[in-house]
């Protein structure tokens, strides 16, 4: 069992137990008791129960399903509880609205992220209130000033508030989004994966102790388990809509945790050897592969082989996979497959060559929302389950069950419409399609996001079965730690470059990150 | 240059000026215009005149009108089909209760505006609060307002008053009218565009889920949307009626494709969000003055079809064309 | 802090969703069954409707529309439009009848070079679209313009031929008391039908019409995909004007022009949405057979045209209300009885 990482930061946890001592008199700011929301047969929260004290940062845990969203979107005044009672500051919290939540000092950055991208980053930051000018009408100056005395005040310097935000990068959207949380001031905030897309975290957790500083209270979801232990000292684990137990997470090791969170414990599996093949080359190798933001790019992955990629955001690792999906043009370079050169001018070609890509987005580049997920997963197959003309349903389905089996997808969520599947159930399904094409070189692009930890170790499980029976797979993950857990060896690119190729017993979170902004390899 | 200090690193991503002027669609098109207006007086005398432009303003108004209030809809990503339906009955309205002088040309204006408003607020609320799409929607208040035009006049006919359609047509302090009327509606677009409501237009139209999450009234604007280009389409009629001094329950089906032909050149996208009136009515002209061009090439009317199919086609193009350059601008 | 929208906007969602009994289902059947009331109705209008010949003349009329209406079905599910289909309509028709009749040639051949001179043309437009990103409005608009162009410079005006025994016998003869028309449009609604919801390639354009990005991210290949289906659509027009030769007897310049917003209404109202993705063909044929037996028993009331063209305007509003997403859902969850209290799963267990 690995320890988690814990990077200490004594002045949040004082002040976090500073907090803890104080308020134990205190009534909390928020106090969620009893909360309940079905959507028709499926239950999504049952009798949840949860408070969080004024300049407390407290953590929300579970799986996709297990209510998280649900009770963000509850606390955000999109959606109104069944059951159950909510309080804040004291009084009762029924907000009928977002701006009604708003209005009660609730303000939360969402997950998918909800800025406008035709319009500028003032116009985003300052709606609906747009300050007018003196015509009555709105005007850009006023909007524009406005927003940068906002965004200097919460230390973004790199963003122009005239821009428009569709010209931003996601790092610097996400950015926008939790400043724009911000602004109303908030006495509760609300952040939902706030470091998902953020290159730099310390960021967010400068403003987080600043706010709490203030007696800000705030809830903080985040799958990422070594930041929610670095800023929340209390955390309330969910599963299957209902909370399970809210602990101090200090005292609580990570193994417990997770066992609340998935009912069973995460076991750490020894060290993954690599299968003893007969060298017979490389599954999956380029070579100066050039194009958008790629410089000269080579690499080789054996069969058998788990190669990771790990860099910071914008460094030339998205268009690098993208190119190898025949999503995106190569300048120069060449990629081979089992020895061939592949064509990659299209998704098409390179599924024909052997390269089975799993997209970044899986609601907008992956599934197909107003399909059943049997629809989804069969789509690459169809050709082959034929009566006639005719596409064989019971044939269909069987090679579905099979494909489902593999990545753990249970047999009632198949013929379901995958757009009410939970995130985890769906990129389950969206790994079933990949696997089910055939290729044998999986190249996947954080394959792990917005993912709950049961359907993590599902997708590890599925990733390492498929080497094992012959293939090769290259995976991009912003989570340093689950690349030491599942690759074998693992690249990091920096500025359009491979500058770190590190394995075995070298592969270390720290190693990793050192080469990774920049800095070489650190000291033996 | 950046309205605010302090954001040095920040001017990279701001487009270069070239790249924003031709990701305008509005720009775009008034080049194809000019490019068309220098073919045709090329072949054409007196194509410049006076009376040759107020002749092509006063004809290409009502197109003008209604590709400027099909915009708006556009903008949100929504079809509005009722454009054929309220322009005829705005049209056999004014030809038959329209009455003489100042104040009858006032009540007729009051008349089909308040027709335009009433069949757009139809729309508007079985679009925005009933939840319809609109396409299906409009079509059907579409064809009962050609119901409505039949009811009115059965067969073309009918009669302008003489104050409507002298005026109208012909100029106001050496202005023609027509064009009088679409700067007003051009003023009035250019403040409408920075209200609240405005901006909420825009909103929408990218994306209507983070428009609601950003607090915009969602449905109050689309309903109002649909209210103001019922209103535009209204006066789009009157003005037809004006031109042609004559009703015609079918006038409105023509227009139909043209108004989004219009539309589509302008620059404004279906897809939403992006575009605006002015590159609409610009490109309403175009088409209208296209037809002028390809008559006056002694293109046989048999063969000016495949003209004008082309011409769209490639000023369509034109309009992506520019707008990909735009984007891929080095900021 | 002062709220520059009114308050109350952007209410919060209180609805509860559950799985829909198919409106795929449902849609086709209530348009069914509301033109059977329709025609059981008219009896009530005049003792010469309703009856066994009546219904069967309307079926032959509605079949133009259901022949039309499969190609804009198909173009409308991969999130398109085409508006050039009364032009392709007309030229089906001008060529089916130049060439038929006494020319000598067999019908099966005139109907197999209309289908491929249509099919090109659609694939031109398709390619237009998928290629060019014309947008289809755009593209089939002007396609449409140039065909009906080229036809009249080509026909000078007024198409010429002769007409065709044995086609116009498809609608004169009987087999079994009924036209063989309507054992053809029967083969062809199975086969339509068949084509969107049991092929692959049925099952590659709904993936197309629900997310053309995630479709060419999976291999599919979206240019062709639409290349094709507008080829289709354009065929499945001409074919229209290929039969509407043998009804009318001749061909005309405007035969095309009254097809194109019933195709629209017809696709929208059995449920086909405008963004793609969703609807199904048998819908549209139930949609088609509806609006054509309203606007026939419409037309045989002696009341003005401007009021029956309200009224027909009217029913198109009441069938896209009636037959919105909502209303499976509610009739579904009405039929069921009422449901235990809501458990979530695994609650007996005890918590660890």
């Amino acid at each position: 069992m690995t320890k988690p990482i814990v990077l200490p930061n004594p002045r949040l946890s004082a002040q976090a137990s500073q907090v803890a001592g104080t308020t134990a008199s205190l009534a909390p700011y928020l106090r969620a008791e009893g909360l309940s929301k079905a959507y028709g047969a499926t239950v999504a929260l049952s009798h949840v129960s949860l408070d969080v004290h004024a300049g407390e940062v407290h953590a929300l845990l579970g799986e996709n399903g297990a209510g998280k969203s649900t009770l963000v979107k509850i606390l955000s005044g999109i959606v109104l509880a069944d059951q159950g009672r909510l309080e804040v500051d004291g009084r009762p919290f029924e907000p009928g609205s977002l701006l009604g939540a708003r209005a009660a000092g609730v303000s939360t950055a969402f997950q998918e992220l909800s800025l406008l991208p035709n319009l500028s980053v003032a116009v985003n930051l300052m709606l609906p209130n747009l300050l007018k000018g003196p015509l009555g009408i709105n005007s850009a100056r006023r909007n524009e000033q406005a927003a940068a005395a906002l965004l200097q005040d919460f230390g973004v310097t790199t963003v122009d508030p005239a821009s428009l935000v569709a010209d931003l990068s996601l790092a610097e959207k996400q950015r926008v989004e939790i400043v724009r949380a911000l602004s109303h001031r908030p006495r509760l905030l609300v952040l939902d994966e706030p470091t998902a897309a953020l290159a730099d975290p310390g960021w967010l957790f400068d403003i987080v102790e600043r706010l709490t500083g203030e007696g800000v209270a705030i809830l903080y979801i985040s799958h990422r388990l070594a930041e929610v232990r670095r800023l929340c000292r209390r955390g309330t684990v969910l599963r299957n809509g209902r909370s399970i137990a809210t602990v101090d997470l200090t005292g609580t090791p990570d193994a417990e945790i997770f066992r609340m969170m998935v009912g069973t414990s995460q076991d750490e599996p020894k060290h993954k050897p690599m299968s003893n093949r007969q060298s017979i080359g490389p599954r999956l190798s380029a070579k100066g592969l050039t194009g958008r933001n790629v410089h000269d790019v080579s690499f080789e992955v054996g069969d058998g082989e788990i190669l990771g990629v790990a860099a910071l955001e914008g460094q030339g690792q998205r268009p690098m996979f993208r190119m190898l999906a025949g999503l995106e043009p190569m300048t120069a370079g060449t990629v081979r497959v089992d020895n061939k050169e592949a064509d990659l001018r299209s998704p098409a070609a390179a599924l024909r060559s052997g390269i089975g890509f799993l997209p970044e987005e899986r609601k907008t580049e992956g599934i197909f929302l107003g399909l059943k997920a049997a629809s989804n997963i069969s789509l690459p197959i169809l050709g082959r389950v034929l009566w006639g003309p005719f596409i064989n349903h019971r044939r269909e389905n069987a090679a579905v069950a099979e494909a489902s089996q593999h990545v753990d997808l249970a047999k009632r969520y198949q013929a379901m419409r995958i757009s009410s599947l939970s995130g985890g159930n769906q990129q389950k399904a969206l790994l079933a399609r990949v696997l089910l094409a055939g290729p044998r070189n999986l190249v996947l692009y954080d394959p792990t996001r917005g993912v709950d930890v049961g359907t993590k170790q599902v997708i590890y499980a599925a990733i390492r079965n498929f080497v094992d029976q012959g293939g090769s797979a290259l995976i991009y993950s912003t989570e340093l730690a689950e690349l030491v857990h599942l690759a074998h060896r693992c690249l990091v690119v920096y500025g359009g470059r491979i500058v770190g190729d590190v394995a075995g017993s070298l592969l270390t979170e720290d190693r990793l990150v050192s080469f990774a902004t920049g800095h070489g390899d650190i000291a033996a | 240059m950046s309205a605010v200090a302090g954001f040095p690193q920040a001017e990279r991503q701001r487009r270069p000026a070239l790249g924003r002027l031709l990701g305008s669609g509005a720009v775009m098109v008034t080049v194809i215009y000019l490019l068309l207006l220098l073919v045709y007086s090329l072949c054409q005398k007196n194509a410049l005149s006076m009376t040759q432009f107020s002749d092509q303003l006063s004809n290409g108004l009502p197109l003008a009108l209604g590709a400027a209030g099909g915009t708006l809809v556009v903008l949100m990503r929504g079809f509005d089909l009722s454009v054929a339906g309220v322009i005829a009955l705005a049209d056999v309205l004014t030809a038959t209760q329209a009455g003489d002088g100042q104040l009858g040309a006032l009540l007729c204006l009051a008349m089909v505006v308040g027709t335009g408003l009433l069949v757009g607020a139809v729309n508007g609320f079985l679009v925005a609060y009933v939840g319809l799409q609109s396409i299906a929607c409009t079509l059907a208040t579409m064809i009962i307002c050609s119901g409505v035009a039949l009811l009115v006049l059965d067969a073309p006919g009918g009669n302008v008053p003489d104050f409507i359609s002298d005026n109208l047509t012909g100029t106001l302090l050496g202005v023609p009218v027509p064009l009088i009327i679409a700067l007003v509606v051009l003023l009035g677009w250019v403040i409408l565009r920075k209200t609240n409501w405005g901006v909420g237009l825009y909103a929408l139209g990218a994306d209507e889920t983070a428009a609601r999450l950003a607090g915009v009234p969602v449905r109050r604007v689309k309903f109002l949307a649909f209210c103001a280009a019922g209103a535009l389409y209204g006066v789009a009629g009157m003005m037809l009626a004006a031109a042609t001094s004559n009703g015609d329950p079918g006038a409105g089906t023509s227009y139909l494709l043209l108004v989004f032909a219009a539309i589509a050149i302008g620059g404004t996208t279906f897809t939403g969000g992006r575009g605006g009136l002015l590159g609409s009515m610009i490109g309403a002209a175009t088409l209208m003055l296209l037809q002028k061009v390809l008559f006056s090439l002694g293109v046989s009317s048999f063969y000016t079809g495949i003209g004008q199919g082309l011409i769209m086609i490639a000023a369509v193009l034109i309009a992506a064309l520019s707008a990909r350059l735009a984007r891929r601008m080095p900021r | 802090m002062k709220e520059a929208f009114m308050p109350g906007h952007a209410v919060a969602d209180t609805r509860t969703t559950g799985r829909a009994l198919g409106s795929e289902v449902i849609t086709p059947l209530v348009l069914f069954a509301l033109t059977v009331l329709l025609v059981i109705a008219s009896r009530w209008i005049s003792p010469s409707l309703g009856g066994f010949h009546q219904v069967a003349a309307i079926i032959v009329l509605s079949s133009f529309l259901m022949v039309v209406a499969f190609g804009q079905q198909m173009v409308v599910l991969i999130g398109g439009l085409d508006l050039s289909l009364p032009s392709l309509l007309t030229l089906g028709g001008i060529l089916t009848f130049a060439w038929s009749g006494a020319s000598g040639w067999s019908l099966i051949w005139i109907l197999l070079v209309v289908l491929v001179v249509n099919g090109a043309i659609g694939a031109l437009s398709g390619a237009g679209i998928a290629w060019l990103r014309i947008p289809p409005f755009i593209m089939t608009l002007a396609m449409g313009i140039i065909v009906y162009s080229a036809a009249l410079g080509i026909t000078a005006g007024t198409p010429r031929g002769h007409p065709s025994a044995a086609l116009g016998s498809l609608f004169s003869g009987r087999i079994l008391g009924l036209p063989p028309i309507i054992y053809i449009m029967i083969l062809f609604v199975v086969f339509g039908t068949a084509l969107q919801s049991y092929t692959p390639f049925g099952r590659k354009l709904y993936a197309l019409g629900t997310s053309p990005v995630a479709a060419h991210v999976a291999g599919l290949h979206v240019a062709w995909l639409t290349v094709a289906t507008y080829a289709i659509s354009a065929a499945a027009a001409g074919c229209a004007g290929f039969l509407l030769v043998g009804y009318a007897g001749g061909a005309t310049l405007v035969m095309g022009q009254s097809y194109l917003l019933p195709s629209i209404a017809a696709v929208v109202v059995g449920g086909t949405s405008i963004v793609g993705g969703r609807g199904n063909y048998i819908s549209a044929v139930a949609a088609s057979l509806l609006l054509t037996t309203f606007s026939t028993i419409i037309s045989s009331i002696q009341i003005l045209e401007g009021w029956r063209t309200i009224i027909y305007g009217c029913l198109i509003l009441i069938a896209i209300a009636a037959l919105r997403e909502d209303v499976p859902l509610w009739l579904n969850r009405s039929l069921q009885r009422p449901s235990r209290p809501p458990q979530a799963p695994g609650a007996a267990r005890s918590t660890q």
